[in-house]
């Protein structure tokens, strides 16, 4: 093997079935979404109703919600037990979140400032550390593979979705767990203020949404496929302008009939757009919306980072 | 598919890649007070700090500059390659976004994570991705480089990694520790806990055949999750990132000639990475020669993979291998390993494994070969 070029032609496409999903937004549900699968989800403070009761103590509202939305996207039945046995090394996780643990460490310095950290509790301990999020996923549904905290700012999102194509077509997991989430707390809002987002108007939307990936293969007609693209697919490969945006649509994009961005969503998902919209888009296609939606996230700091999610065994768009 | 490394650049409490090895060689440790006013109320009393101001985004700064210079070692422009970034870190600017004043409604958001930083050092990078895994958040990064360049998806990745310490990450560290620890000692029998290290490292990947004069080649990083404990780590989980690594590597636990260890000093860690080297690793003959450094540069959080691959590529370069600063009787766990004790040269040397398992049970294995 050594010494060869750097291609692999026997890498699988760069598209992923998304065999599962979930879209789990804290508060009133916004009318433009309301003709998609359930997207309203229960607080942080009541996932007990989704998770059960155990294990709950210590864990942050951005890792609650996101344990939520994994365990809404895999089917559990509400309050169903934890998995137990061995973990299993060919499930992935890569989740996405900017201001998960952000109330954390600063409240952890406000209890230093005001006495010392012999009072902050040991079990917040995990909290410190950004990757909370994604190591709590794998550790509650027992995820063996490799474990990714991505924290890109308003590109992380769809950085996660290729990031999981990428664990796919290289061999490193036969299924990836994605999972987007920004919690809505005072300091995490506060710090969201200064992004382009927030100055357009668009506050920090509480919430969380999850893919479940697997190798593009040949799914099933019907089925949503994912596809990270380099560049805006302004068109579709037909040259149409695309149907449906999943997005801030770019400026100088023919609005398309249907567009579901940050005003239609009454806010910025932030770390969690870029997954939140891929679940949107799946959900629209998989109950015969469309054929084919763009999907975007990003700002003018960041940079853009765009997707394509299409149905399964109909004409490739 | 294996690749090549064309750059690396380094800033520890040591200073630069270079003066790191020769203090290393020379034993020397970087260990000092801590510097902050509420170092007691931490309980937390020793680091291993860099020595520049007290200014707010170092971690961004320290990037930058190694981002600049592992770009110009290897001579990569975006004139003729597509070149991506992957940036890793434990605690992001974590730090400054703690000293901010309340409300932190001015705080610049997009300064938390560091494509701002990485585009300081390249304005022209295509992409810039940055990977929040906890302590071993580096290699995570050289993982997801060298997917890139096999995809196809980058001609060069810059694989960056940074950290200052954090007050919260400090106040759980001296809330675990049962006495304020007075310095880190890997893989002794008297460890006394971690304490934290700060700084940043780059490394330029490219494909075989993409550059002239490659400092190593990089055969493959093995990923897991322990899936297993918030903080405690799992020798099964570990072990299947060696097995990962020489998996993808093509090579067997036999091959490896030196292991340049995460070795923190904790109570639960040693052992079980001691364990898992006596397993994967260690055969009948005497066995790789294992070293570690953050006795002498601090537990550097998500930069510590990076700063063991850089003194991994001078090592196999120059055949030598920095003793493990602060170690004086070895853990009974590690009975069979040969640590290394002083920096006298060492017979030609192949190959070397460069561990980081991280919070969270994220851990990853990189091999590294001589050119």
């Amino acid at each position: 093997m050594r010494g060869e070029p750097a291609s692999v032609p026997s890498a699988p496409p760069a598209v992923a079935t998304v065999t599962g999903w979930s879209v789990h937004l804290v508060g009133p549900v916004p009318e433009a979404v309301g003709d998609l699968e359930p997207v309203a989800g229960c607080t942080a403070d009541d996932a007990r109703e989704i998770l059960g009761r155990k294990g709950l103590l210590y864990k942050e509202a951005a890792t609650r919600l996101a344990l939520c939305a994994v365990h809404r996207a895999l089917d559990r039945p509400p309050r169903a037990p934890r998995p137990d046995g061995p973990p299993d090394p060919r499930t992935a996780v890569v989740a996405s979140s900017n201001l998960g643990n952000t109330a954390t460490v600063r409240s952890v310095m406000a209890t230093v400032a005001a006495t010392s950290g012999r009072d902050v509790s040991p079990l917040a301990a995990p909290n410190a550390s950004s990757n909370v999020v994604a190591s709590s996923v794998a550790l509650w549904f027992r995820f063996g593979g490799p474990n990714l905290m991505l924290c890109s700012g308003a590109v992380s999102g769809l950085d996660a979705v290729a990031a999981a194509i990428r664990l796919l077509r290289t061999d490193r997991a036969d299924r990836v767990v994605v999972v987007g989430v920004e919690p809505g707390d005072e300091v995490a809002r506060a710090v969201h203020h200064s992004t382009p987002a927030a100055a357009a108007g668009f506050p920090l939307r509480e919430g969380a949404a999850c893919l479940i990936l697997e190798r593009g293969g040949s799914p099933a007609a019907g089925t949503p496929v994912v596809e990270p693209l380099a560049t805006a697919p302004v068109t579709t490969a037909e040259g149409a302008p695309p149907v449906a945006v999943f997005g801030p649509c770019p400026p100088d994009w023919p609005l398309p009939p249907r567009v579901v961005g940050p005003k239609e969503l009454e806010g910025d998902g932030y770390g969690a757009a870029g997954v939140v919209y891929t679940a949107l888009a799946a959900s629209l296609l998989a109950g015969g919306g469309t054929a084919s939606a763009a999907v975007t996230c990003g700002d003018d700091v960041d940079g853009w980072r765009f997707a394509r999610v299409r149905v399964a065994g109909e004409a490739h768009v | 598919m294996t690749a090549l490394l064309a750059g690396s650049a380094v800033v520890t409490c040591l200073g630069t890649g270079a003066e790191t090895f020769d203090a290393l060689l020379d034993g020397r440790s970087g260990l000092g007070p801590l510097r902050r006013t509420d170092a007691e109320r931490l309980s937390v009393s020793r680091g291993y700090h860099i020595a520049d101001d007290d200014s707010c985004f170092r971690a961004g700064a320290w990037l930058t500059q190694c981002v600049r210079q592992a770009l110009d070692e290897a001579e990569i422009t975006p004139q003729t390659h597509r070149i991506a970034a992957v940036i890793g870190t434990g605690l992001r600017e974590l730090r400054t976004l703690e000293r901010w004043e309340e409300p932190p409604a001015d705080f610049p958001t997009h300064l938390l994570h560091f494509g701002s930083a990485a585009r300081a050092a390249e304005p022209a990078l295509t992409e810039v991705v940055t990977v929040s895994n906890a302590c071993s958040a580096g290699g995570h990064a050289l993982a997801m480089a060298q997917d890139m360049l096999d995809l196809g998806e980058a001609d060069a990745v810059v694989v960056g990694a940074t950290d200052e310490m954090s007050g919260s990450m400090l106040t759980m560290i001296g809330r675990v520790a049962e006495e304020p620890t007075e310095a880190v000692r890997p893989f002794d029998a008297d460890r006394g806990g971690v304490l934290l290290g700060e700084g940043a490292a780059a490394v330029v990947l490219v494909a075989e055949g993409a550059t002239e004069r490659p400092l190593a080649r990089v055969l493959a990083t093995g990923v897991s999750c322990d899936a297993h404990h918030e903080t405690a780590p799992s020798t099964e989980g570990l072990g299947r990132a060696v097995t990962d690594a020489l998996r993808r590597g093509d090579r067997t636990g036999r091959d490896v000639d030196l292991v340049v260890a995460h070795g923190t000093g904790t109570a639960l860690n040693d052992p079980a990475e001691a364990r898992v080297l006596l397993e994967n690793v260690v055969g009948d003959g005497p066995g790789p020669l294992v070293t570690a450094l953050k006795g002498a540069i601090g537990h550097t959080s998500g930069a510590s993979a990076l700063h063991n691959l850089d003194v991994a590529i001078r090592a196999l370069r120059h055949g030598r291998v920095p003793p493990v600063v602060g170690l004086r009787h070895p853990l009974p766990e590690g009975e069979g390993l040969r640590f290394a004790v002083d920096s006298t040269p060492t017979a030609p040397m192949r190959l070397a494994q460069i561990d980081a398992f991280g919070f969270g049970g994220v851990n990853t294995v990189t091999l590294l070969e001589a050119v």
